[in-house]
């Protein structure tokens, strides 16, 4: 018993570095799937509310036109994207494969159509009474996404983003088909096809304890934000 | 103050269209606490949204104080909406903002010249002690002195209440009309209020239009013997229902 597990201990020792690496690179992947949330999913996401029928930018062309790209998005099988997204890669990058910012651009987009529907889901939650009281108060579109919804909306829109942020993880662990790394393909290098049976299991663990943290902030952060 | 002429409103939903105004003129003046009443469908609502835009007319037009609200650019017609105060039925407020940061709220919206402080209506509304509470804990009467003072920190030529004491019980409806009748009194800018419950009208207004079916079948005069608004305790008053026949 012991024995085992010192040999586990050295061998984990022995696999550090490439373990850490790996981290890292989802890390890389992860940083931009949620800044192109951030800064471009909340965006969308508002533009999707806004401008959909009775509401205050209410605009046929534009709403359809975002709901056909987010649900395109979505529907596509995530493998699929990030193969078919390998000319546009290169095209831009350079290269499309065998590093983490190459594999982040499937990233970005798949984080973009994902966040944008959850802040859509969000901002509908809010009343519609405060969107009246908005507009009675003369304030501009502007000022009634910054100064009501997304104030009353906020703690929905971090639990929309801790979601997302866990689905990053999952879509992250993919990317090893286009040589970019991170901890799925880890685990699926070493321990899948090397049959180095602790080896997967300890990055799976390593997942789970990342997505469990991801989730432990998230609902915390959004508990401290809600005053209703 | 306050001028309609001959509005028509209807509203199309999937199946049917209700005619929710028809053929609505009204004066209101300024200064002056106009009551709008009639049964719940009766159009009301629409028509006070029409003194500020938050509904536009199919045919007619509105204007207040001079400047015919049907006619403006967008952001002419803020500049219209800003010196118009509005508190609602479920009272609106930013469930997560402090009591202080929802009354000050108009003021981050727009540049006003003269306006209360956010001490000054608080204490207007007797909630000094609430300014640092979030709406969530505070009471229905106590959220609706919230919207009041919301409304009031800018000064406002006139005061729109859509059915502000319809979600409140009835000790904390005359404690509502109290504050609403202690502003008009002291800040003395036009009020109307819409709302079925005639008490309410009563108390507060010296004019009223009766709504029905869309039409302002009549405009009345109110009177009252003064001040019979009574101040007394929930219990009491309800023993004197009770036991009387």
């Amino acid at each position: 018993m012991t024995d085992s597990i010192s040999i586990y201990i050295e061998r984990i020792i022995e696999f550090a570095p490439r373990l850490l690496d790996s981290l890292w690179e989802t890390g890389i992947m992860l940083f931009f799937a949620m800044l192109a949330a951030i800064l471009l999913g909340i965006p969308v996401g508002t533009l999707l509310y806004l401008t959909a029928d009775t509401r205050p930018m209410a605009n046929r062309f534009v709403n359809r036109l975002l709901n056909i790209l987010v649900n395109v998005i979505r529907s596509f099988p995530f493998l699929l994207l990030v193969v078919a997204m390998q000319p546009f890669v290169r095209q831009v990058y350079g290269r499309a494969t065998g590093d983490p910012i190459a594999a982040s651009f499937p990233m970005v987009v798949i984080a973009i159509a994902l966040y944008a529907r959850f802040v859509e889901q969000s901002l509908m939650e809010v009343p519609k009474g405060i969107i009246e009281t908005a507009k009675s108060m003369g304030a501009t579109n502007w000022q009634l996404v910054w100064k009501f919804l997304y104030v009353e909306a906020r703690s929905s829109l971090v639990i929309g983003f801790t979601t997302a942020v866990i689905s990053f993880v999952s879509y992250s662990t993919i990317m090893g088909v286009v040589g970019g790394g991170g901890i799925g393909d880890f685990a699926i290098r070493f321990g899948y096809q090397r049959y180095e049976t602790d080896i997967m299991y300890t990055a799976i663990v390593l997942i789970i304890v990342l997505v469990e943290i991801f989730q432990w902030l998230g609902l915390a952060l959004a508990r401290k934000l809600d005053k209703r | 103050m306050i001028q309609l002429r001959q509005i028509e409103k209807t509203f199309f939903s999937k199946n049917q269209t209700l005619a929710a105004l028809t053929d609505i003129s009204l004066d209101i003046k300024t200064g002056e606490a106009f009551g709008v009443i009639g049964e719940s469908g009766a159009g009301k609502s629409t028509l006070l949204r029409m003194i500020n835009a938050l509904e536009t007319p199919d045919a007619g037009s509105v204007t207040v104080d001079g400047v015919d609200l049907t006619h403006l650019s967008k952001k002419d017609l803020r500049m219209e909406q800003k010196q118009i105060g509005m508190i609602f039925q479920q009272f609106n407020l930013l469930n997560n903002k402090t009591v202080a940061e929802n009354i000050r709220l108009p003021l981050t919206l727009h540049n006003y010249d003269q306006t209360l402080t956010v001490d000054e209506v608080l204490d207007f509304v007797g909630l000094s002690d609430k300014k640092h509470s979030y709406p969530q804990q505070l009471s229905g009467g106590q959220k609706q002195r919230v919207g009041i003072a919301r409304a009031l920190i800018t000064r406002p030529k006139l005061l729109l209440c859509d059915e502000p004491t319809s979600a409140l019980d009835q000790n904390t409806t005359e404690d509502i009309v109290a504050v609403l009748k202690k502003a008009h009194r002291e800040f003395k800018m036009t009020i109307v209020v819409v709302t079925h419950e005639l008490p309410v009208i009563k108390a507060l207004c010296t004019r009223a239009a009766l709504m029905e079916y869309g039409k302002v079948r009549q405009i009345v005069d109110i009177t009252r013997s003064e001040d019979k608004l009574t101040d007394r305790p929930y219990l009491e008053r309800a023993i004197e229902v009770l036991t009387s026949d």
